[in-house]
């Protein structure tokens, strides 16, 4: 495998540099919007689709990274493109499911939902293994910029004397440190302006290359010809290679991703919720499936399309051994001048840190809300105000994205043995993911999923999953679809396939049962030594799930069944779950409902208009607006309803705009009074129009 | 060189499954009533489902006749 160094030229150097400051000048500007933790994590839910929709561009590129798909694209070809056209098959759950439930419940993290429609414990345990979830795949964003960087970077520099090697943690812990920088100091208003900075940058700057390596061929057709008949097919072999075939790839990307993407992904879930409604985060989440994510598979594959093309034509150009994580900027660097290929270079690894960004705010949002709080909770703090409360849980929030980055850093330890960054992207995708999309899943679209059903999911099905990466050819290989074993890195996509069953099959088995647990419990309720009993089957569990954790002795193979029976039975005895109560506005089912909690009042389904309105400072406490009697009929508005008012100028995309309720209503038509809260949280300019619209 | 299953069958397999995955969710959100087909908007994106799914299998027909030609 043929390793390079010292690619680009000091001009390369000095306009990546100078791009990255424009960058962080730019994040920093923006994050004088946040003033509070809701500015912090979800940028006040005010924006329009289209800027969630570029603002998403700079995430997906970034975390589906320029450097793995490019690796695919020079081994496989257009196929590379695979990960980017399937994710369509879960938007009707996710748009009519997930989204409207998240929103209209108003949880801030997806452990929170787990108490809501669970209880605590469901919470915990969600919480750890999404943290687990956030800090590996922050780390896989490491290691992707890592691996970017280092064809640039010389092999070693001195410094005050003595020679510096220039390894690839090392350049991770210098990109980690520039990577925290604005997060902490920005939040979601600042990541999501730089990101849509950056999602028109990075399409322009993949089209770029691609247009220039095309005429560097000699034109589309010399380039179409060049490639092999198999990689200009858009899907792999079914079922081989095992390093990337297309049925394991199904399973973990298309399914478990594309799940996990969507459910899970705090991230990405921020930036709906950053939405100023419920339809425009499912029009933004529409434009980026159905457009912006084809548009990026040939932005982010196109120089290991290219690569192999060249490689075809002249080997001495590009060298069919080139280590295919540095493809990328192989290609960049041959088919780009200096200056351009600097400023390639920039746009694709400053994305990669707008990924790890939004994924670094994402978990400290997860870390203050479902840790923080609770712990503060506990220990009873006391606040003198709601400010105060606010400030400490922003500094917190700020420290914890700095504590998340170098945990992030110490996880990329656990993928640098992969060969390529796709590789230990599927792996991690397969094994991480199954537990929580089957939990959330479940949770969502079927009403009688329980506590016991849940906890025992996420229990049993670790334990499931770790014996199968145990003994994959035991447990694995009834499910591989023909895919040979790789002893060094077994089933690394198709295990996906066999850790969602397990997770369904538990999850399914324990509610199906859930008659038993309740009879087996009233029994031993009755028993005088009730407690003794109870207290002997925690420690049983207990005992037997460390022991599957540590995965000693050939009795390892019948400790999940114990989980599976004993943990419904102790979530049963110890918990207390009224169905009705805690799924309602939490499922499928009973979505309207939600609607009606979260406005406070019975719906108003009046179809309105938008009115342009001039505001005037009024001097009332409560959070209302005031509109005249007529514009409230002309926007099919009452009293209590639901409003979003914005400045005209659409380009803003919601920058400046508010949430509020109608208040009492007044005779000056075309004006609207407000307080002086509403007019600085909104941003609102003197003599400039604002628009309103009724939300709900 | 029968490229079968580096062509058709992937892609058979890509829509017949995930085609289930996709059409049980349009049912189960149409039969909760989340998408009430009585608004106008939702009856849109019920559209917008379909066709997006046909989108994508229009690409990866396009794409594969394409290169087996």
């Amino acid at each position: 495998m043929e390793n390079f160094h010292n690619i680009g030229t000091s001009t390369d150097w000095v306009v990546m540099v100078v791009y990255f400051l424009a960058i962080m000048l730019f994040g920093t500007y923006f994050g004088r919007y946040t003033k509070n933790t809701s500015d912090f994590f979800f940028g006040g839910r005010r924006f329009s689709w289209w800027l969630i929709t570029m603002s998403i561009v700079a995430t997906g590129v970034g975390s589906h990274s320029f450097v793995k798909y490019s690796a695919k694209g020079f081994e496989h070809g257009l196929s590379s493109s695979m990960t980017y056209l399937n994710d369509w098959f879960f938007v009707p759950f996710f748009m009519f499911g997930w989204l409207p439930i998240i929103v209209y419940s108003k949880v801030r993290s997806i452990p929170e939902y787990f108490e809501k429609r669970f209880n605590p414990s469901a919470r915990f345990l969600a919480t750890i293994l999404l943290l687990f979830y956030m800090i590996g795949y922050i780390g896989i964003g490491f290691l992707t910029l890592g691996k970017a960087v280092i064809p640039m970077l010389p092999e070693s520099f001195y410094i005050f004397g003595s020679v510096v090697d220039v390894t690839l943690m090392r350049a991770i812990i210098v990109i980690a440190i520039i990577t925290g920088a604005y997060i902490t100091f920005g939040g979601q208003t600042a990541v999501i302006f730089t990101d849509l900075l950056q999602g028109f940058i990075l399409l322009f700057a993949g089209f770029l290359l691609f247009m220039l390596g095309i005429s560097y061929l000699g034109g589309g057709q010399e380039f179409w010809g060049l490639l092999p008949t198999t990689w200009k097919l858009p899907l792999a072999d079914f079922n081989k290679p095992s390093s990337f075939n297309f049925v394991g790839i199904f399973w973990q990307d298309a399914v478990a991703g594309s799940v996990g993407f969507l459910f899970m992904n705090q991230g990405l879930l921020m930036r709906f919720m950053a939405c100023k409604n419920v339809n425009e985060g499912r029009k933004a989440a529409t434009i980026n499936i159905l457009f912006v994510l084809p548009l990026s598979a040939i932005v982010v594959g196109n120089a290991g399309w290219l690569g192999k093309a060249m490689s075809v034509m002249d080997p001495s150009i590009v060298s069919p051994n080139t280590s295919p994580d540095e493809i990328f900027v192989v290609v960049a660097s041959i088919v780009t001048s200096p200056g351009i290929f600097g400023f390639i270079m920039a746009a694709l690894t400053a994305a990669l840190m707008s990924t790890v960004d939004t994924l670094i705010n994402a978990t400290a949002a997860i870390f203050v809300n479902d840790v923080y709080r609770p712990i503060m909770r506990y220990l009873k703090k006391a606040y003198s105000n709601d400010k105060q409360k606010d400030k400490e849980e922003l500094y917190a929030a700020r420290v914890t994205s700095m504590v998340i980055t170098a945990a992030g850093v110490l996880s990329v330890l656990a993928f640098i043995q992969f060969p390529t960054v796709y590789e230990a992207h599927g792996y991690f995708h397969s094994t991480l993911t199954p537990p929580l999309v089957v939990a959330i899943f479940l949770g969502v679209f079927w009403k009688r999923f329980t506590p016991a059903g849940v906890i025992t999911t996420f229990l049993g099905g670790v334990v499931l999953m770790l014996l199968g990466a145990r003994f994959p050819e035991i447990y694995i290989s009834p499910f591989d679809h023909g895919i040979e074993m790789n002893p060094n890195r077994p089933y690394s996509y198709i295990r996906a396939f066999y850790n969602l069953i397990v997770c369904v099959g538990v999850g399914v088995f324990v509610t199906m049962t859930t008659f038993i647990q309740k009879s087996l419990v009233t029994l031993i309720k009755k028993n005088n030594n009730s407690n003794t009993v109870m207290m002997c089957l925690v420690i049983f569990a207990s005992i037997s799930f460390i022991l599957a954790i540590l995965g000693s002795g050939s009795f390892q193979h019948i400790l999940p069944l114990f989980i599976i029976i004993l943990v419904p039975i102790i979530v049963t005895y110890y918990g207390n779950y009224d169905e009705e109560l805690s799924t309602n506005g939490l499922t499928i089912y009973s979505i309207s409902n939600a609607k009606e909690a979260f406005k406070g009042s019975k719906l108003n389904e009046k179809i309105g208009e938008k009115v342009e309105l001039n505001f005037h400072l009024s001097n009332h406490e409560k959070d209302e607006i005031m509109c005249s009697k007529n514009d409230l009929l002309k926007l099919g508005a009452e009293v209590g309803d639901l409003v979003y008012l914005s400045d005209k100028r659409k380009w803003l995309g919601g920058l400046k705009s508010i949430h509020s309720t109608f208040g009492k209503s007044h005779n000056e038509d075309g004006v609207v009074y407000l307080n002086k809260d509403q007019i600085d949280n909104g941003l609102f300019e003197e003599n400039k129009i604002l628009i309103a619209e009724k939300e709900m | 060189m029968d490229y079968f299953t580096h062509s058709w069958l992937p892609y058979i397999y890509l829509y017949g499954v995930g085609g289930i995955f996709f059409f049980s969710g349009v049912y189960l959100v149409w039969k909760t009533g989340a998408v009430d087909l009585k608004k106008p908007h939702h009856r849109t994106w019920m559209k917008v489902f379909f066709l997006g799914y046909a989108w994508f299998m229009i690409v990866h027909g396009i794409l594969t006749i394409l290169a087996l030609q």
